[in-house]
């Protein structure tokens, strides 16, 4: 017994003290997902759902701590530790606290600003806005716009039907964009199993590599908390009907409906969740259904006081009909007019597409010192997708096999020091983009140093690309940042360079899409582009807080569908272009804890001019809670403005009609204990309009969800 | 400094930009027309003579070059668009029965209003009959209303002089 008791101390001493406490609000609400740790260390944890921590091993001795947490104001507190020690922290409300914490941008969590923007939608926002995908929810941030699932960061991706994306996805810190075609699917994970979503705007490569080119998004999904915990949301709704008689298309009102179940039990050492759901929708075109299978588990394994294991899958399977475009004359039952925009061309009935795709990833972290800190991660992202269609069927499958080997030092209190290699293969078998291979390798460095109130960022990466094992092309990608505190608030500025590298479906596809035949081009080289941002968060008149940045790209090589003869089309590096903009977000707090407001605008530039990018992009959102935070019953509403794109690809050979974006979507809350009841009436004006040419974007559509947590 | 003359700003902002009406329907017909619409369908290469397109309607079959230019309805017509591939056209005419609508092709040179204007014109295309497509269709324009869906092609490497259809002196 004496012996277990020594050996106890033992393991005691060598693993180092323990720090507990809570992290809640001044009425006594816990406060999850804050962030609770000791600056200019690797010591850092979060708080669980009710807002408790466990920081550990910590030396003996004195220690500061801070907590953090969105929309909260920060709070330190020093502890004299032995072996355990506890830390309360009340934390006020501060609506107007942009990004607290920032992990996007530096790949390990810090406070304080970082140097280039960075925009979060919380989880309140993801549950108050009641979304049902998580491209609903990442829509809604400002300076982002989602154009038929691919996602533009200050009008960097465009549009091209079902292939790329400038923006690199990653959840929980691992990539997952697809292996053959680049893009993005939003629905690989239950949007009710995302705690937090951090956009990165800008060029991201120097820490990121590819796809980072125009930004980063983060999925931050729920961590596992102790104890046993259930989750069950339920979600019902229909759709409006098409606001002009010429236009109707069915006679009963289309619906959908959802649920979602997840369950969870967990202890201080290890924690595992189970999450399902299922959603079907009548859809509101014609020849719009869908149905979505979803299965996702996550689990966490404290292996020892320093070391930590994250372990992280999930299965979706989406069938879906292919409203591919809407029908113009001639093409379908027409009624006499020029185009219906909720019917489909006869032509194309009985097109479907089995989608699925899912992923596993492992990340393991050691905490080895207060000074330094390791992580390794493994990923496998897997997708397939299959298309029936009267005109031809197409499939392709594809992995992205992905790990990672980071290291983070502290050398002193005022310098942090990032390093690490990556490496990623990608297969595809398919008949449109044929069966090829891609490699990528790479090392990257950042290092940041405190200088007096400011701060410096310095880093590179440098990546090789392998296309089926053939030579290699290399991809140098710097950055150079800085924060300075300046009038009452925080100057920054960054430069970096960017780079995409060409997707395998870019390579090698060969299709006929709208009656061209598109042709592969192995040839085509990285896009690469230099970002510039110089940006000014600062409080105005103690209820407004403004954030504005000036942003500059200069982007090489930029790979767009070319037409090289009257009915072919191949994707070739053609453009050179200038992207800049003034990005501008305004929070106002005019009635705190009860009345919140935020203004965002941008304002884009393009030379020459790119398609799909509007000039202007307004989103106003505003939420009211008459009983305060916590209050009982809330009502809010957020309304966006796209001006009408300028131009589109292809324009001459496609119906180029399309219109200015005008969405109000309202909402209201009441939560009764354990019951939160939401209801969300997107595009409540049921304004009729289309992101990108011939493809009608949502109309109004009510939704009523449910959600009872244990 | 009170909020309230920002709040209003932005009010009347979000206001003002929800007032648009976003896609509306567009139907093929002119709103109001009395007369025959459609859609003209172009293929080949456009002649660089080429001065306008048109649309023009018989209620009888046109037996001779003077019939074709004194028969016709609207006797002073309008261009269409023929630029790209597919147009929609709306014509004029009065509330009859037309036994032949046809798109007609103009060559540069200035026409007088005589049976000479043939030497300047060629047949591009014309209605079909819905039952035998090698015959002209024949539609018709009711009292205050319209004749609609009568398209057709217009193959600009084989247009047709006006001989082939009538006799001219």
């Amino acid at each position: 017994m004496s012996l277990a008791l020594l050996g106890l101390l033992a393991v005691q001493a060598a693993s180092g003290g323990v720090v507990r406490g809570e992290v809640h609000d001044p009425r006594g609400a816990p406060i999850r997902g804050a962030v609770v740790g000791v600056p200019g260390t690797t010591l850092y944890t979060f708080t669980d759902a009710v807002g408790r921590y466990r920081l550990a091993p910590l030396a003996a001795g004195e220690i500061r701590l801070r907590a953090a947490a969105i929309g909260y104001s920060p709070a330190s507190t020093t502890v004299t530790l032995a072996d355990s020690a506890r830390a309360d922290f009340t934390l006020d409300p501060s609506p107007l606290e942009l990004t607290p914490l920032d992990v996007v941008s530096t790949k390990v969590p810090h406070f304080g600003e970082s140097p280039t923007s960075v925009a979060q939608v919380t989880e309140q926002e993801i549950a108050r806005r009641a979304v049902n995908t998580v491209d609903e929810a990442v829509d809604k941030a400002a300076g982002v716009q989602i154009l038929n699932g691919q996602i533009n960061i200050r009008g960097s991706t465009g549009y091209v039907q079902g292939l790329n994306s400038r923006v690199l996805l990653l959840v929980d810190g691992v990539p997952m964009n697809q292996g053959d075609r680049g893009g993005i699917n939003w629905d690989l994970l239950p949007v009710d199993q995302i705690e937090r979503v951090d956009i990165l705007k800008g060029a991201g490569s120097s820490l990121y590599g590819s796809a980072a080119l125009g930004g980063v998004v983060n999925l931050t999904t729920r961590d596992v908390p102790s104890g046993v915990h259930g989750r069950l949301r339920v979600t019902g709704g229909a759709y409006a009907d098409p606001p002009h008689p010429e236009w109707a298309f069915r006679n009963t009102t289309g619906l959908h409906d959802g649920v979602d179940l997840s369950g969870s039990y967990g202890t201080e050492t290890a924690a595992g969740r189970l999450a399902i759901g299922a959603r079907h929708s009548d859809g509101y075109r014609e020849q719009d259904a869908r149905d979505h299978w979803q299965l996702a588990a996550k689990g966490r394994w404290q292996a020892s006081p320093r070391t930590r294991l994250d372990v992280s899958g999930a299965w979706a399977v989406d069938q879906y009909q292919v409203p591919l475009t809407w029908c113009s004359r001639s093409e379908c039952d027409d009624r006499g007019q020029i185009y219906q925009p909720f019917k489909v061309d006869t032509s194309e009935r009985g097109a479907r597409t089995d989608s699925r795709k899912g992923y596993l990833s492992a990340q393991l972290r050691t905490v080895a010192s207060e000074r330094f800190a390791w992580q390794a991660r493994g990923s496998w992202l897997r997708t397939h997708f299959a298309d029936y269609r009267r005109t031809a069927n197409e499939a392709s499958v594809a992995n992205r096999f992905g790990v990672e080997v980071r290291a983070e030092a502290h050398p002193d209190a005022a310098r942090t020091v990032l390093v690490g290699g990556e490496g990623t293969f990608s297969d595809v078998v398919s008949d449109i983009f044929g069966t090829h291979s891609q490699s990528e390798f790479a090392a990257y460095g950042e290092s940041e140093q405190r200088i007096g109130p400011g701060r410096l960022t310095a880093g590179a990466r440098l990546d090789y690309l392998a296309v089926d094992a053939g030579s290699l092309t290399a991809v140098v990608s710097p950055r150079v940042g800085a924060t300075v505190p300046l009038g009452g608030g925080t100057l920054r500025a960054s430069v970096g360079r960017g780079f995409r590298a060409p997707t395998m479906a870019e390579r090698f596809v060969h299709t006929v899409a709208a009656g061209f035949e598109v042709i592969p081009n192995p040839t085509l080289r990285p896009e690469t582009g230099w970002s510039l941002e110089l940006g000014h968060t600062t409080p105005v008149l103690g209820a407004l807080r403004l954030d504005a940045a000036l942003f500059w790209t200069e982007a090489r090589d930029l790979i767009e569908p070319s037409l090289i003869s009257a009915d072919t089309i191949q994707l070739q590096n053609v453009r050179r272009a200038r992207i800049a903009g003034l990005d501008a977000t305004l929070l106002a707090a005019p009635i705190p804890d009860h009345l919140t407001a935020a203004l965002a605008y941008q304002y884009l530039d393009t030379r020459p001019v790119l398609a799909f990018r509007p000039r202007h992009l307004v989103t106003v959102a505003a939420d009211y809670v008459p009983g305060g935070r916590g209050g009982a019953w809330g009502v809010g509403a957020d309304f966006r403005y796209a001006s009408r794109p300028e131009r589109i690809e292809l324009e001459g050979f496609i119906d180029p009609r399309r219109v200015s974006v005008r969405v109000l979507d309202v909402r209201a809350s009441w939560t009764i204990r354990q019951v939160e009841v939401r209801l969300l009436i997107a595009n409540a004006l049921n304004y009729i309009y289309n992101l990108v040419p011939e493809t009608l974007a949502p109309v109004r559509t009510i939704s009523v969800t449910a959600v009872w947590s244990y | 400094m009170s909020l309230r003359p920002a709040a209003a700003f932005v009010a009347v902002l979000a206001a003002a930009m929800a007032c648009d009406a976003g896609l509306e329907p567009e139907p093929i017909c002119a709103r109001g027309l009395i007369g025959v619409c459609g859609t003209i369908r172009f293929s080949g290469t456009i002649p660089d003579s080429t001065d306008n397109v048109f649309v023009a309607a018989y209620a009888s079959f046109p037996q001779t070059c003077s019939d074709l230019i004194f028969n016709r309805q609207p006797f002073i017509p309008s261009s269409v668009p023929y630029a790209d591939s597919v147009t929609l056209y709306s014509v004029a005419v009065p509330p009859a029965h037309y036994e032949w609508v046809l798109a007609v092709w103009k060559k540069l040179g200035q026409l007088t209003l005589s049976a000479r204007d043939t030497a300047l014109l060629r047949v591009a295309g014309y209605y079909r009959s819905p039952a035998d497509s090698t015959l002209p269709g024949a539609v018709t324009v009711p009292s205050g209303g319209v004749a609609d869906s009568v398209d057709f092609k217009v193959n600009f490497d084989s247009l047709r002089p006006a001989t082939d259809f009538v006799t001219c002196p």
